[in-house]
């Protein structure tokens, strides 16, 4: 009986929490349909706004420019973070404790700590050398820098999961190096590079803070350019940009969910 | 001859191994050390600076800028900027409790459910934070602000002003502060749920009478490394954060990362805000450190993730 | 055979190289406040000149001149700053000295403008603008609204309606001043000690909703998050056209206590990548029709004796060109410097901070 009475609050609990995580979200979506430019009344239903954005170059333009660094930083993170998570794993023996407090950094400096700390060195790098001017190039250096840690943790814990003995065998099989690489390295933690770049990308696309700091005239990205609008005062175009993002998480998860699904089966 | 030989191959070997090692951990190793930790030493370093007159740093060294952050200025003491300290600690320690005493319910209910849902379930929990942390926000500042249905249900219950909305407010950031933050809670402590040792659960049902003192005493402390990890996940970001309190507070909620931001980004002296900077480092040390020898203590600290 | 490959390559590589150079001298870059710029004159400099020009915007001076010290100082073509942030950016070096032979136009700017306090010869600067900063209330709510500060300083004026003050602590603190008779130019120290304070208690007052920039204070006031606010007089009338619905029942009013008036110049960054077409624009926006169409487009007086033949009605009388009477009480924002603006910065981040 008592069991029963638990178990139903925590169900009618849960759905509280469920409506709690997306009734803000709806509402964006909802309000990007506002045939009215307010936030207190619901005035019909209009696509206007999804029309304006379509003229809107900027927006465009910063969508643009969110991909391109999504992209190309978790590229270049997956690459590198590779690289040091099986460096990890092949020397995990070693006293590497440096390496993972260097690792472990990114992930618990503060954003507003890193945002601030690059834009700082950058402006002064810049002014010293002409290098690393505000815009794409230092944003998608700042977002390798988070994206790496994480690469890396991923794949070393995939290497850890393997059998030793799986590497020996590799050795016997491929004579070369390079040959080890492309067929057994590769291969076996292809789910651990996928699930790392999924990662990086999410990481990149959810970011804010650092790329605010380290963006230049040219390189909004959406949520820059949101963060503007909203400060100059809200438009009815956000609702109708963000609820554009949170369609595309939305099948992004259920994509993702479909996929692991049919891995498993 | 054969010995030098074998020596000379177990040496080719080490050196070869020292070059793998430095080929794969290099390269990461290096922008770290470039990209993250020097820049970090420069911002250290622009904390024992001279606040020029408009705002940038220049020489000669000095604890100026400490002693403007304790709130000594050219106007004697003064408790501003303990009052925004105050209030970042106030506002982290508030919401992370309110995201373990949400988080913990729902971790362990996802548990209890058939095997096949638990994925979705969590995925659902996860996917808003997905979304970009100032499109969330945003949500909050359409559904809080003054007029809409939530505001006047609080104005009818008496709990604001008439004419205020929710937002923007203490009350606010505090929402979208948990709000931001609860799936961090969430996956490590439902990692620690699953794991529950359920004869011990049993054992202990039997051992003591009340189901309150079961709970306390056999499945609070398994769950105790993931409550661990996720209260780090938690609250050294929100000790941080800077969009929330900035779009929800409305300049009333200023927290410690507000106040090094607009040094920055309101131009106005780069050395007291490079000075908090390493005050939220070292508070988040601290946090670290005291949540590891806490683990330790309480026998589950290894899984701790950091 | 070889030289001819070599020749080739060096050939490929120099038309990258000019193809770059080409992309980068055909761009302009643009820094302003928002909403502050006809969309129509920018495609009508693009057609002149064959330039793209790239506009970015800022909300207040304070994020405008921590930009360019984060690196905009050699991104940025063109910024306009307002009076009082001028002489900072001319002591910071940040910004050049104008060559006057670039600008035929210069000759249109009205004598008042010619000489100014914050710049003196106008070496560094050509005006834009000029608007005043005033209370902007919803009359509905306050149907009989005193022509005063009080409105937003005296809680038994306004008991219950939310309000917001500007995000920019001079303006905010120049408000105080004046309603405690202290003029809005007020800079002892006592003057600022006793406007810091009462800011501190009208903050702690419940219907305080926040600071805010000027443009986005409009928005809060045509949503009912706040009932009075402070804005800029074009920026109100701009989006009163725009929303004429939302804007109904709202009042732009001058306080009799006075007020701020500012000017908004064009300035070339010390480092900007293109001045040749920074000269360029400044002096088309100086050309009679041009600026006229720019005043007509957003509401604001122009400093352009050789635009007024072509101004709108609206822009000859009030909000735009106040009263006698009201024009006697407006005052420029204080410059402030060095240990002066220490010492402001600190009273304003307790403001902000209690």
């Amino acid at each position: 009986m008592n069991k029963r009475v638990l178990r139903r609050g925590l169900t009618g609990f849960w759905w509280l929490t469920l409506v709690f995580l997306y009734l803000p979200l709806a509402v964006v979506v909802l309000f990007s349909f506002n045939a009215a430019n307010s936030s207190a009344s619901f005035a019909g239903f209009s696509l206007r706004w999804y029309q304006r954005l379509l003229g809107n170059e900027q927006i465009l333009s910063a969508f643009a420019n969110s991909m391109v660094l999504a992209i190309v930083s978790s590229v270049i993170a997956l690459v590198i973070g590779c690289l040091i998570g099986y460096g990890m794993y092949r020397h995990r023996h070693r006293k590497l404790g440096w390496l993972i407090v260097l690792i472990y950094l990114p992930i618990v400096l503060p954003d507003i700590v890193f945002g601030i700390s690059e834009m700082a060195f950058f402006v002064q790098i810049h002014e010293a050398t002409g290098l690393l001017k505000p815009g794409l190039g230092t944003m998608i250096i700042a977002h390798v820098t988070f994206q790496i840690p994480f690469v890396a943790l991923i794949v070393y814990s995939r290497f850890v999961g393997l059998d030793p003995t799986l590497f020996e065998a590799a050795k016997d099989l491929y004579a070369t190096p390079f040959k080890r690489v492309l067929h057994f390295m590769l291969p076996t933690i292809k789910p651990a590079l996928i699930s790392a770049f999924f990662l990086s990308f999410t990481l990149s696309i959810d970011d804010f803070v650092i790329s605010f700091f380290t963006a230049g005239p040219e390189s909004a990205t959406l949520p820059i350019y949101i963060w503007g609008a909203i400060k100059k005062g809200v438009s009815p175009e956000i609702n109708a940009i963000a609820s554009l993002m949170i369609g595309a998480v939305v099948v992004a998860a259920i994509l993702s969910l479909f996929f692991s699904r049919r891995r498993r089966a | 001859m054969a010995e030098i030989s074998q020596h000379a191959m177990r040496r080719r070997a080490v050196v070869g191994e020292m070059r793998h090692l430095l080929f794969s951990v290099t390269p990461g190793a290096a922008w770290i050390v470039i990209f993250l930790v020097l820049p970090s030493a420069y911002l250290m370093g622009v904390a024992f600076m001279t606040n020029g007159p408009y705002g940038l740093p220049e020489m000669p060294l000095t604890l100026d800028a400490f002693e403007r952050l304790a709130g000594f200025g050219f106007l004697g003491w003064s408790p501003g900027n303990l009052y925004t300290l105050l209030r970042s600690l106030w506002q982290t320690l508030l919401s992370t409790t309110l995201v373990v005493l949400v988080a913990y319910p729902i971790a362990y209910y996802i548990t209890t459910c058939r095997e096949r849902w638990r994925p979705i379930m969590l995925l659902a929990v996860v996917v808003p934070s997905w979304t970009n942390q100032v499109i969330r926000t945003f949500g909050w500042m359409n559904l809080l602000a003054p007029g809409t249905p939530i505001s006047e249900l609080a104005e009818g219950l008496g709990l604001i002003a008439p004419n205020m909305g929710l937002y923007p407010s203490n009350f606010a950031v505090t929402l979208g502060l948990v709000y931001n933050f609860l799936p961090f809670m969430v996956l490590p402590l439902y990692a620690a749920f699953e794991k529950l040792d359920t004869a011990q659960v049993e054992a202990a049902q039997d051992l003591y009478a009340s189901p309150v003192r079961a709970f306390w005493h056999a499945v609070f402390p398994q769950t105790l490394p993931g409550l661990l990890a996720g209260i780090v996940l938690v609250a050294i970001p929100a000790f941080g954060m800077y969009v929330i309190p900035e779009l929800l507070g409305g300049g009333k909620g200023m927290m410690l990362g507000n106040l090094v931001a607009t040094q920055f980004s309101g131009g106005s002296n780069w050395p007291l805000g490079a000075a908090g900077a390493i005050l939220m480092l070292i508070a988040t040390f601290i946090g670290l450190f005291a949540m590891r020898r806490i683990g330790k203590r309480l026998g589950g600290g290894e899984e701790v993730v950091i | 055979m070889k030289t001819n490959k070599t020749a080739l390559a060096l050939s490929l590589a120099g038309l990258a190289l000019a193809g770059q150079v080409q992309a980068q001298e055909n761009k302009l870059y643009l820094f302003n406040w928002t909403e502050y710029m006809d969309p129509a004159i920018i495609e009508a400099f693009e057609e002149k000149y064959d330039v793209e020009v790239v506009q970015n915007y800022f909300n207040s001076n304070p994020e405008m001149f921590a930009k360019l010290n984060a690196g905009g100082v050699s991104q940025y073509d063109i910024i306009v700053p307002s009076n009082y942030y001028i002489p900072r950016l001319i002591e910071t070096g940040l910004v050049q000295e104008l060559d006057k032979s670039k600008l035929d136009n210069l000759d249109n700017v009205m004598e008042q403008f010619a000489d100014p306090s914050y710049d003196p010869g106008a070496r560094y600067s050509a005006p834009y603008q000029w608007g005043v900063t005033g209370i902007i209330y919803n009359a509905e709510t306050f149907p009989d609204a005193p022509k005063s500060w009080s409105l937003l300083f005296d809680p038994e004026v306004n008991a219950q309606h939310p309000f917001g003050l500007m995000g920019d602590g001079q303006v905010s603190m120049g408000g105080a001043c004046a309603y405690l008779g202290h003029g809005y130019d007020c800079t002892s120290m006592e003057a600022w000690r006793e406007a810091a304070r009462l800011l501190i208690e009208t903050k702690s007052r419940e219907t305080f909703s926040g600071f805010t920039d000027g443009t986005p204070a409009l928005q809060q006031l045509s949503r009912g998050v706040t009932h009075v606010g402070l804005s800029y007089n074009g920026d109100f009338l701009f989006y009163k056209e725009e929303n004429p619905d939302a804007f109904a029942n709202m009042e732009f009013m001058i306080p009799d206590e006075g007020a701020e008036m500012w000017v908004d110049a064009m300035m070339i960054p010390s480092e900007a990548p293109n001045p040749d077409m920074a000269y360029k624009f400044i002096d088309f926006i100086l050309d009679a029709e041009i600026g006229a169409q720019l005043s007509n487009y957003n509401y604001y007086a122009s400093p352009n004796e050789a635009a007024r033949p072509y101004l709108d009605k609206v822009l000859t009388e009030p909000p735009v060109q106040p009263s006698e009477a009201d024009m006697e009480r407006l005052r420029f924002t204080p410059t402030l410097e060095g240990e002066q603006l220490q010492t402001f910065q600190q009273l304003w981040s307790e403001v902000k901070s209690r």
